[in-house]
Parts: structure tokens; sequence; C-alpha cells
């Protein structure tokens, strides 16, 4: 018998707690969780990018980048708030004075948009010395695309 | 351990029904002339390939291509020298969407080296 309860204590003190563990893990995937929502919902999802299956994945994120979006009727927004042309070309000075000329200006414009409603933000961009413009596309389509 | 591996579970269909699959994005490089050196410079330098696009299809070297052989042309091209310009020239009411294929199958064929200009 003295034997046996010395075994069986060994075994309930020598064993890690793990809750506290499991508690933190499920914190930590719920954080993550809600953070790529809040990312996600920063952008205007009414877009329909243009489909690219053959374009550079996107490496590093450059944490100045401008995303510009611009929606099929034309119509300027950055992070869903809309901009007039003059607002988005002072906007975007303020920028360039701010960090200098080489942050990246990535324009997500609809597939069906006309060009001259791109060329404007683009126009934009040089106008205030911005020189690293780039098209956001879709590489690998998550969902299958109904046009 | 019961109740946490059925919250466990809960969790888990509740994460597999709600979160939708992201899009992977690419992000096409382009450069883009300075808005007074195309004034300056209406024509282009005759050495350069000039891609067009218009609303209704596309033309390369002012002769009218599918993009097939587009495809094709930018290939063979890019098998001669990938760091050659190429200038895309894009009209006003052609969607943006055309604009992105060229600038794709420019990036499938490995030319890295690609100026827009919009025309009218």
């Amino acid at each position: 018998m003295p034997l046996k309860r010395k075994k069986s204590r060994g075994g309930e003190e020598g064993g890690i707690n793990m809750t506290p563990m499991i508690d933190v893990v499920f914190q930590m995937i719920i954080f993550f969780v809600t953070t790529a929502e809040l990312e996600r919902t920063s952008v205007d999802m009414t877009i329909k990018l243009a489909l690219a299956p053959h374009g550079p994945a996107v490496e590093k994120k450059d944490p100045r980048t401008i995303v510009v979006d611009v929606d099929r009727k034309g119509r300027i927004k950055i992070a869903r708030v809309r901009f007039s042309l003059p607002a988005l070309k002072s906007v975007m000075r303020k920028a360039v004075a701010q960090y200098g000329q080489t942050i990246p200006v990535v324009i997500r414009g609809d597939a069906a948009t006309k060009h001259e409603d791109i060329k404007r933000v683009m126009d934009a961009c040089t106008a205030a010395g911005l020189w690293r413009v780039k098209f956001a596309a879709i590489k690998d389509a998550a969902a299958p695309v109904s046009n | 351990m019961t109740p946490m591996i059925d919250v466990v579970f809960q969790l888990l269909i509740y994460f597999l029904v709600t979160i939708q699959p992201h899009d992977v994005i690419a992000h096409l490089d382009v450069f883009r002339p300075s808005p007074e050196q195309t004034r300056e410079q209406p024509q282009t330098p005759p050495k350069m390939i000039r891609v067009a696009v218009y609303a209704d299809g596309y033309a390369i070297n002012d002769r009218p291509v599918s993009l097939q052989q587009l495809d094709r042309l930018l290939t063979k091209l890019a098998a001669l020298d990938r760091s050659q310009t190429i200038l895309i020239m894009c009209t006003a009411l052609s969607p943006h969407g055309r604009l992105v294929q060229v600038l794709d199958l420019c990036a499938k064929a490995g030319l890295n080296n690609l100026s827009v200009i919009s025309t009218n």
C-alpha cells in the first residue's frame, strides 16, 4: 500500500498544469483572428480586382504604403473614406513631405474602371513626386470569381 | 477534459463556418513618366516596343493582335532582352482590367521595365 500511494502522488505532482497554457493559447488565437479581420476591413471590398495569375505576389509590405481604391465609377477612396482629387493630391503631398518620395502607392482599381480614372490617380502620384506605383490584382482567387 | 473538448469543437466549427478564404494579391509594378516629361516629348523613341491597349483590343507596334498573339510575341521579345522598355499606351476609355491583363502577360514573360502612358 505505501508503495502504491507514492507512485500516484508522484504522477500528480510531476505533471505540468496545462490549464493556464490553454487559456493563453486561446487568447492568442482569438487575438490573431480578430486583428486579421480588422486588416481586411480597411479596404473597399466591393472592388473586383482583375486577375493576374502570373504577377509577383506581395512579398514584403511597406508600412508606409498608400492604398488607393478606385471603384468602377471612378470614385477614389483611401481606407473606405472618399477623397476628391485635390484632397488626394494634398494627402500625397503631405505624405511626401513626411516620408520622402520612396513611398509605394498601390492602386486597387476595379477591373471595369475606365483607365482615365486610374490615370487621374497616377497623375496625382507623379505630381507629388511618388514614382513607385503598383496595381493590385488577384493572383489566386480563393473563391471562384463571378463575372 | 470533456467540457474543454466540447468547447474546442464548438470554436473549431465556428471558425470553419465563418472564415472566408483570402485572395492572394499580386502587385504589378509600373513606371510612370512624370507629366512634364510626356509634354516635352510627345513622340516615343522608335526602338521601343509599344503595346497599345484599346477598349476593344490590343496592338503591338501599331499592329492589332489578339491576347494570345500578344502573349506569344512578348514571350519571344523577352527571350531576346528582359530589361528592354515596354511602353504600354492605354486609352482613356479602356477598362482597367485590360491594362492589368497586359501587365500580367509582361510579368509572365519576365519583362520588368514597363512604362505606362495614357493616351486619348
